[in-house]
């Protein structure tokens, strides 16, 4: 098998320029999972009445779906629906006028949100219940003791699993080409239909995620160090 | 004045308290004595709302509640009049030294930062930390670490401080240094209810002593009655066991 610099540089090329989708793809559903997914774990470790255990089932049962399965179902909904919630909202706006990025985003949010909320139920968890009792002995409220005593020490010990579902989110963004959003594979692949250099389009894409995840990782173990800076180097 | 009244808990089925009654006076340093599984750690933690009574009520001062069915203001209330220093410590981990005792100022009780600091360093300097303000806790020995505790919970100037085996995590030596801060404590007047095995520490500074077993108070009176005249059966021989051991013993 040849491998064709040119077409290879040529696929870098239009894989970088559907960079901004990938990573519309992967930060927005970052932020919505690391806000969702928080406010998850804490109703679930602070036991909640009722909430807590709707949760519980909602994020057993949404992590049993394939996110390539829930993607198409919210994609059907998505084409079948939109006018008649558009007329419902009376908008002015078709199907034709919608991207459906949005799609892609809601579907990586959710399974974002439930991936994130076990990562950072697994930190709570492994936070002494004495560090509560503490902040409650000198008169914080429940809500003050997790604001300033338990999410700073929850911070460090969940980021490598964070990492985790980062990194799993930049490579889960590629399934969003089943439903025609152009990201860094598709994107990388589009001369390749032309050329017939397949093998260097996929190559080339391989070597963008590559290089993004490198990026990812090493601002994450900074993020690490500085966060958990109060404690022994021994977990580092 | 706190006094608590009544007070019942069980773990599940393992009744833990059953009917106690305890009645402190201001200034008065309480030491409860008793084997474990007696009671004493629940009954300190029942008087903080750590655990939530099966019944009974509790008088701090002018604020009477009942400790089963408290609201939270007035959980929040009984713990801003008390503090509590802990077994294990418990300092904050992500707070050094001086963050630690602030922080019940600051976020608690909106004590302004500045005056706050002052305050922490004054608590700080006075249990011999002047040179760990801005240390973590992980930075710390366990002398040191108790000793910011005690700072901790003395900085709010408490109406009652609950000291829950303070020196039972340390080591011999490290028990001495801890104990001389506590009995500095008992000295400014401030009211305490200690629960520990230290008899010595209890027949210096204690004013009562509460002898409990099975969750009952088995015994209260003068450290002087308990400890040389004791009434009940079970007083004597809990007391005979402890007293009895050759201090030159070593294992």
């Amino acid at each position: 098998m040849n491998f064709n610099l040119e077409h290879f540089k040529e696929s870098l090329i239009y894989g970088l320029a559907y960079l901004p989708n990938t990573l519309s793809l992967v930060f927005v559903p970052l932020v919505i999972g690391l806000t969702f997914g928080t406010v998850i774990a804490l109703v679930r470790v602070y036991k909640v009445p009722v909430i807590g255990w709707l949760m519980a089932v909602f994020v057993t049962v949404y992590q049993g779906i394939p996110i390539v399965v829930a993607l198409m179902i919210y994609n059907l909904i998505f084409m079948l629906k939109f006018n008649d919630l558009a007329a419902f909202l009376h908008l002015k706006k078709s199907i034709s006028d919608m991207n459906n990025i949005w799609v892609g985003i809601f579907a990586l949010s959710m399974a974002a949100v439930c991936s994130i909320s076990e990562a950072v139920r697994g930190a709570l968890l492994s936070i002494d219940k004495g560090q509560n009792e503490a902040g409650y002995s000198v008169g914080l409220t429940t809500i003050q003791t997790i604001r300033r005593i338990i999410i700073p020490q929850m911070i460090p010990v969940a980021i490598p699993m964070l990492i985790n579902n980062v990194v799993g989110l930049i490579k889960a963004s590629s399934v969003v080409m089943a439903i025609g959003i152009v990201e860094i594979v598709a994107g990388a692949t589009i001369p390749s239909s032309r050329t017939y250099s397949f093998f260097e389009g996929y190559v080339a894409a391989a070597v963008i995620y590559w290089g993004f995840t490198v990026v990812v990782e090493s601002l994450a173990q900074r993020l690490k160090k500085y966060t958990g800076k109060f404690r022994r180097n021994l977990y580092d | 004045m706190i006094e608590v009244k009544n007070i019942k808990k069980n773990f599940g089925k393992h009744s833990v308290l059953k009917d106690v009654s305890v009645k402190v006076e201001d200034g008065q340093v309480v030491v409860i004595l008793g084997p474990s599984g007696s009671g004493k750690t629940t009954l300190l933690r029942c008087i903080n709302f750590l655990e939530n009574a099966d019944s009974g009520r509790l008088t701090i001062g002018n604020l009477e509640v009942d400790l089963k069915k408290s609201t939270k203001k007035e959980i929040l209330n009984i713990r801003r009049r008390t503090a509590f220093v802990f077994q294990n410590y418990n300092l904050f981990a992500n707070k050094t030294a001086i963050e630690n005792v602030m922080e019940g100022l600051v976020t608690g009780r909106h004590v302004p930062k500045a005056q706050a600091r002052e305050r922490a360093e004054e608590a700080l300097n006075w249990v011999g930390l002047s040179d760990k303000f801005n240390y973590y806790p992980a930075q710390l020995s366990g002398g040191q670490q108790q000793r910011v505790g005690i700072a901790r919970a003395f900085v709010l100037d408490p109406e009652v401080i609950l000291f829950d085996e303070p020196t039972s995590a340390l080591d011999p030596e490290l028990v001495g240094e801890t104990l001389d801060i506590i009995k500095k404590v008992a000295e400014k007047g401030i009211t305490m209810i200690v629960v520990t095995h230290e008899m010595s520490f209890a027949q210096d500074v204690a004013d009562k002593v509460i002898f409990m077993d099975g969750g009952i108070v088995v015994e209260e009176g003068t450290p002087e009655v308990i400890f040389s005249n004791p009434k009940e059966e079970r007083t004597k021989q809990f007391l005979s066991r402890i007293i009895s051991l050759d201090p030159n013993y070593s294992i």
